[in-house]
């Protein structure tokens, strides 16, 4: 059995790469953030029940990719092999091992439209079975994961985990556990969320205890988190991510606890704590998250909930959250050391707190 | 070769152990009738009758019609949760009461859950392409779309119990995730996040997984048959199963019984292509669940392969085995023959089914079964189970996108 290595002081954020609204890559995203303006616009007529969304502009698999391999990719696979892409070229892909190299990917249902379109084929094909074949990958939700395995040639362990809007902070804790089980070296983590119209649809069919309101947004940000060594200091690290489950309703109590459990596990005070980042759920779970947050810590505008500029982006929130925490960390450098919390919450229960050092 | 497992010398601080089994199958539902229909060879296959199969050849499954949801929900009412859900809940109450554990204890505790699936609630994302064909996604049911996310699977199973520290998530590596779930309760454990893990895999029957493979021509017309000569291909099937892992020292400490210790496990990924499988990569995540259990190959007693029936499958994985055993590998079994391809459950049960293999020692035959491939050079005990006293035993999980996930059980050996 591999050994175990609890004592880590904590696992270092050696590079990161992102796909907003705000267009692809990290500096359209932090002037953005900066600027803080909104990316809410129109989408055509039948592209889904509310009339406007945040959609990353004029994202296509097959401009951003090339046509080889690209017929059939849908926009979720597309936004996570262009970002692990992007990061790779950042971290200096010839550096890492494939053997040894993770990907996780969170998600909330896969492509919910790739699910339903091959239904459908079936539904009302000449023959129940005349269906396209090149749909098949991804209309399960570990396609996006396998085709980013493939077009990067990454070969160690390789996970799809599902979890809805706290599916970023989970695949960070789960790169962890591979880490300190050493199954892998560095891991690429992160998640991702497409606009589709099924997408909408399930949104609003929902919106009576989800997210009343909430504009859809899509995205991804990938981290890479690693134990082996590396050259230069890290761009954070990773001290802690607690997850918890919200069975009685109260989740002012559940996420406080949460984050109170995160933060004495990191060692860190919260009066340290330089900044916080709530998903910003729509409702009165969104609600209790932001007011635990904001009675734990003293922040001011430094309570940041990236919902309100780039919409609802549900498994890839809370990883587009901590590359919002990353970016703003990374142009006020009086947050150098200090910690940081990003916190999740989904409607099914599932709350978690991840906290991280700023580099 | 000694007779101490090099993983029996770790301190019951850092071995896991399983002490509570929930299953939900065509063969058999709960542990006593699952190990009678291993036993007995069982075969759990019927004409589909959840959805309309016309104009499809042939449509043979392994379905469990007599699921009563109803019976196992103690906070949930069965109407709230999709079947996949369903399915998930009812099994993980089922193994916390084999485990003799009370809802109050689980509270106490840190509690991991992970449930694996390929196609989480697939039934009601059946319905909603059905309604979207008849008159469009504005008439979808609010309830059906409220449920389809697929973190639910393991989210419902602690709502269930009233868990409050507990981490649930779903891993949906298609039809390996069984064994993932599994791994990263045994890491939970290990690196000190849980003190316990629900953990395992759920899918029901479904349209878009049958067309699906009905459409790569990987169908069987009649019945499953791994590994022989005249094989042509999978049935889909449903269930669930989950366990229950707790260090040595707790099982040790509140006196609960133990099927089986999780020695280790293992994963790798092809990146090679979506749906064929690739040698190498398999024969890789074998070498490294062996080295993560410190077993060597020819200390494993059974191979519970992923085995599926289709041309393709059984010859890669059967050359993988040949490979990493070099060219002497143990009995190697599927339990698809009986069972049909359950999906993200079928990892769950190939685990349970070694680890009643193990408590009850016998090898569950493989069924269906006429003339062995030559190109699968195995012994795949064919068609009757045989007594034999098991050590260690190798659960294999591969899946499409090219995720392996190899887990490793042993007998448990009470300290002399």
């Amino acid at each position: 059995m591999n050994k175990v290595d609890s004592a880590s002081s904590g696992l270092a954020i050696s590079g990161w790469a992102v796909t907003s609204p705000y267009g692809i890559g990290r500096s359209v995203f932090s002037e953005g953030l900066a600027a803080g303006r909104g990316t809410e616009r129109a989408i055509e007529q039948g592209q889904g029940p509310a009339g406007t969304a945040c959609l990353v502009p004029d994202f296509d698999s097959r401009a951003v990719l090339g046509k080889k391999g690209t017929r059939m990719m849908n926009r979720v696979t597309g936004m996570a092999v262009s970002t692990i892409g992007d990061l790779l070229r950042e971290l200096g892909s010839d550096r890492l091992d494939p053997d040894t190299t993770g990907l996780v990917v969170g998600t909330t249902v896969g492509s919910a439209q790739s699910t339903i379109d091959f239904t459908r084929g079936s539904l009302t094909g000449e023959r129940p079975f005349h269906v396209e074949p090149g749909l098949i990958p991804y209309a399960v939700m570990n396609g996006a994961a396998g085709q980013c395995a493939i077009w990067h040639g990454v070969k160690g362990p390789n996970a799809t985990l599902a979890a809805g809007r706290s599916a970023g902070l989970l695949a960070l804790n789960y790169a962890r556990r591979l880490l300190l089980t050493r199954r892998a070296g560095t891991v690429l983590c992160g998640a991702a969320e497409e606009y589709s119209v099924a997408r909408a649809w399930i949104s609003e069919h929902s919106a009576g205890t989800d997210a009343p309101g909430a504009v859809l947004g899509e995205g991804c940000a990938m981290f890479a988190l690693t134990a082996d060594p590396t050259d230069e200091p890290p761009l954070a690290t990773l001290l802690a991510v607690k997850a918890t489950t919200c069975s009685d309703g109260d989740w002012y109590t559940t996420v406080r606890r949460c984050v109170e459990q995160a933060t004495a596990a990191a060692g860190v005070r919260p009066s340290d704590v330089w900044m916080a980042s709530p998903s910003g759920a729509a409702g009165p779970a969104g609600h209790a998250e932001r007011a635990a947050l904001g009675d734990l810590f003293d922040l001011g505008d430094r309570l940041v909930c990236v919902t309100e500029l780039i919409g609802e982006t549900h498994a890839a929130s809370g990883a587009l959250q901590l590359a919002a925490v990353l970016s703003l960390a990374e142009q006020n450098p009086e947050s150098a050391e200090l910690p940081a919390v990003v916190t999740s919450i989904d409607e099914s229960g599932t709350v978690v707190a991840c906290l991280v050092r700023l580099g | 070769m000694g007779d101490v497992l090099a993983a029996h010398s770790r301190p019951a601080s850092d071995r896991v152990v399983i002490t509570g089994l929930g299953v939900f199958s065509s063969i058999g539902i709960g542990v006593e009738e699952f190990a009678e229909g291993l036993r007995d060879g069982r075969n759990g296959v019927s004409p589909i009758s959840v959805f309309d199969t016309t104009g499809f050849a042939h449509a043979n499954g392994c379905e469990l019609p007599g699921f009563k949801p109803e019976e196992w929900l103690e906070r949930w009412s069965a109407e709230q949760l999709g079947r996949t859900s369903q399915f998930a809940v009812a099994a993980a109450r089922m193994a916390v009461r084999d485990a003799g554990l009370t809802d109050a204890a689980l509270r106490e505790r840190r509690v991991q859950i992970s449930v694996g699936t390929t196609d989480g609630e697939s039934q009601d994302l059946d319905h909603l392409a059905q309604t979207w064909v008849e008159s469009g996604p504005q008439d979808w049911d609010p309830e059906v779309a409220r449920r389809v996310g697929a973190g639910r699977l393991s989210a419902a199973i602690a709502w269930e119990l009233g868990l409050s520290d507990a981490e649930a998530l779903t891993l949906a590596t298609a039809c390996s995730a069984g064994n993932y779930a599994i791994g990263m309760g045994f890491d939970a454990i290990r690196v000190g996040d849980a003190d316990i893990a629900l953990c395992g895999g759920a899918d029901a029957m479904c349209r878009k997984s049958f067309t699906a493979f009905y459409r790569l021509g990987t169908i069987a017309p009649d019945f499953c048959r791994p590994f022989d000569r005249d094989r042509q291909g999978i049935l889909t099937g449903e269930g669930s199963g989950v366990l229950v892992l707790e260090r040595l020292d707790s099982a040790l400490a509140r006196g609960a019984q133990i099927y089986a210790e999780v020695l280790g496990y293992g994963m790798s990924c092809d990146a090679y292509h979506p749906v064929q499988p690739e040698q190498s990569s398999i024969a890789r995540c074998m070498r490294s669940a062996l080295s993560d259990a410190g077993v060597r190959p020819e200390e494993v007693d059974l191979v519970s392969a992923h085995g599926t029936g289709t041309k393709t499958n059984d010859v890669t994985e059967s050359r993988a085995i040949r490979e990493v055993f070099s060219g002497m590998p143990p009995r190697t079994v599927s339990l698809k023959s009986m069972l049909g391809h359950t999906m993200g459950a079928a990892s769950a049960l190939g685990a349970i089914a070694c680890s009643l293999a193990i408590t009850h020692g016998f090898i569950p035959p493989t069924i269906n079964h006429r003339e062995t491939d030559p190109e699968c050079e195995i012994d795949c005990v064919p068609n009757e189970s045989i007594p034999a006293d098991l050590r260690v035993v190798q659960n294999n999980g591969l899946a499409f996108a090219g995720n392996n996930a190899v887990v490793v059980l042993g007998k448990h050996q009470p300290a002399a």
